[in-house]
C-alpha cells in the first residue's frame, strides 16, 4: 500500500505543479501533428501528474478526481475513438484509418481532414495510454487489492 | 445609618463602573482613531486585508482564477493564435481547471492576490541579492587553504502559518548557498548550516519576516485583533 508523504514541501509543490503538468500533457497530445509528441507521450505525461498526485495525497484525495470506474472508462473511450474513426474511414470507402476518406464528412479539404483525423486518433491514445498507465501503477503499488473494496469489510 | 452608608457605598460602585467604563471607552476611542489613521495612511492596503480576512474564496472564484492562469501557460506553450487551436487551448484548459480547481489556491484564505503577487515580486530581487552574498562567503571558505567549515544542524521554531509560506521559506533557505532545508516537521524547520556565520544570518529572522510580510500573515493578525476589539467596543457602547 502507498504511504501519504508528511512532508510539507513536497505536497504543496505537487499540489502547484499538477494542473501545470496536465495543461502541458494535453498540448503535447493537441500539438503532436505540428511537433514531437503525440498521444502516447502526452498520455504518459498525464498519467504522471495523477501518480504525483496519489504518491502526494493519498488515494482519498485522488479518488476524487479519477477513481477505479472512470480508469476502465477512460480505457474503452479512447479504443472507441481509435477504432471509431478507423472504422468511419473504411465505411465512407477508403482503407482502414484513411483519414483523406473523413473529407466528405466534415466538409473540408483532403489535407485538413487528415490533419483533424490524426488529432481524433491522438486525442483517443491519449486516453487510452493515461488510463492504462495509472491502472498499472495503481495495481503495483495496492498489490490488486482495491482500497474501496477493504473499506466495505 | 447603615442604609444610608449602603446606599453610599453602592452608589460609589457605580460611579466606579462608570468611571472605568468613560475610561474603556476613551482607551477604545484612540485605539480606534489610530487605526483609522493607519487607514488613511494605507487605505488601499488595509482594505484589502481586511477583505481577505472575512471572505473566503468560493470554488468558482478558484475555478475561474487556475482558468486564467492555466490559459496564459497554454499560450506562451503553443504560440499558435488561430481560431482552431485557441479553442482547442480553451477546452483543454477548462478540462484541467475542473479537475483541478481546489488544488491550485487552497490555504490562501489571506489578503488579496494582487497584493501578495506584488510583495513576492518586490521580495525575489532582495533574495537573489542575499544569493550572491552567500555564494561569495562560500566561494571564499572554498578557497581558504585550511577550509574553516563548521557545519552544524540548526533546529527553529517558525512563526509563518501557511503552509505556501512555509515553503517559500524552506526554498528561499535552500537556494541560499550554504544552507539547506532538511525537514519540516509540525513548524519546526531543521537546516543544516555550513558555517557559523550563515547560521548567525538566518537566525536574525530577516527572511522570515519578508515572507510573512508577502503572505500578510503578521498584517492579518493585527487586523484580527482590531476586529476582535470591535467587537467589544460596540457591545459597551
Amino acid at each position: 500500500m502507498i504511504r501519504v508523504t508528511d512532508d510539507v514541501i513536497i505536497k504543496t509543490i505537487a499540489r502547484i505543479l499538477i494542473p501545470f503538468i496536465q495543461v502541458y500533457a494535453l498540448y503535447v497530445i493537441m500539438h503532436g501533428h505540428y511537433s514531437p509528441g503525440g498521444g502516447f507521450q502526452g498520455g504518459v505525461i498525464l498519467a504522471a501528474s495523477l501518480v504525483l498526485l496519489l504518491l502526494t495525497h493519498g488515494w482519498e484525495e485522488t479518488k476524487k478526481k479519477f477513481n477505479e470506474t472512470r480508469i476502465a472508462v477512460f480505457c474503452a473511450v479512447g479504443v472507441l475513438i481509435y477504432a471509431g474513426i478507423g472504422l468511419l474511414c473504411l465505411i465512407l470507402g477508403g482503407n482502414y484509418l484513411d483519414y483523406s476518406q473523413l473529407s466528405k464528412l466534415l466538409s473540408v479539404l483532403p489535407a485538413e481532414a487528415r490533419s483533424l483525423g490524426i488529432l481524433g486518433v491522438e486525442i483517443g491514445v491519449g486516453l487510452t495510454v493515461m488510463a492504462v498507465m495509472f491502472s498499472i501503477f495503481f495495481d503495483i503499488s495496492t498489490g490488486g487489492d482495491s482500497p474501496e473494496d477493504e473499506g466495505q469489510e | 445609618m447603615e442604609v444610608t452608608l449602603l446606599v453610599q457605598a453602592t452608589d460609589d460602585a457605580f460611579k466606579m463602573i462608570e468611571d472605568a467604563r468613560h475610561q474603556a471607552i476613551g482607551i477604545l476611542d484612540t485605539a480606534v482613531g489610530l487605526t483609522s489613521e493607519t487607514r488613511d495612511i494605507q487605505k488601499r492596503n488595509i482594505q484589502a486585508i481586511f477583505r481577505g480576512a472575512q471572505e473566503s474564496r468560493t470554488k468558482f472564484q478558484n475555478f475561474i482564477g487556475t482558468f486564467l492562469l492555466l490559459s496564459v501557460f497554454w499560450l506562451l506553450l503553443s504560440g499558435k493564435f488561430d481560431a482552431f487551436h485557441l479553442t482547442l487551448g480553451g477546452i483543454c484548459c477548462l478540462i484541467v481547471s475542473l479537475l483541478t480547481y481546489d488544488l491550485l489556491f487552497t490555504n490562501i484564505r489571506i489578503g488579496d492576490y494582487r497584493l501578495v503577487t506584488g510583495r513576492f515580486l518586490s521580495y525575489v530581487p532582495w533574495l537573489i541579492y542575499q544569493i550572491i552574498l552567500s555564494n561569495i562567503h562560500v566561494a571564499a571558505l572554498a578557497l581558504k587553504y585550511k577550509l574553516p567549515v563548521d557545519p552544524q544542524v540548526m533546529k527553529f521554531k517558525t512563526k509563518l502559518e501557511t503552509d505556501i509560506s512555509w515553503v517559500t521559506l524552506a526554498n528561499s533557505i535552500t537556494l541560499t548557498p550554504g544552507t539547506i532545508t532538511m525537514d519540516i516537521k509540525d513548524g519546526e524547520f531543521y537546516i543544516h548550516a555550513l558555517d557559523q556565520k550563515v547560521a548567525e544570518d538566518l537566525d536574525t529572522g530577516e527572511m522570515e519576516n519578508r515572507i510573512a510580510h508577502i503572505f500578510m500573515e503578521a498584517d492579518h493578525i493585527y487586523v484580527q485583533d482590531v476586529l476582535d476589539v470591535a467587537r467589544i467596543y460596540g457591545a459597551i457602547r
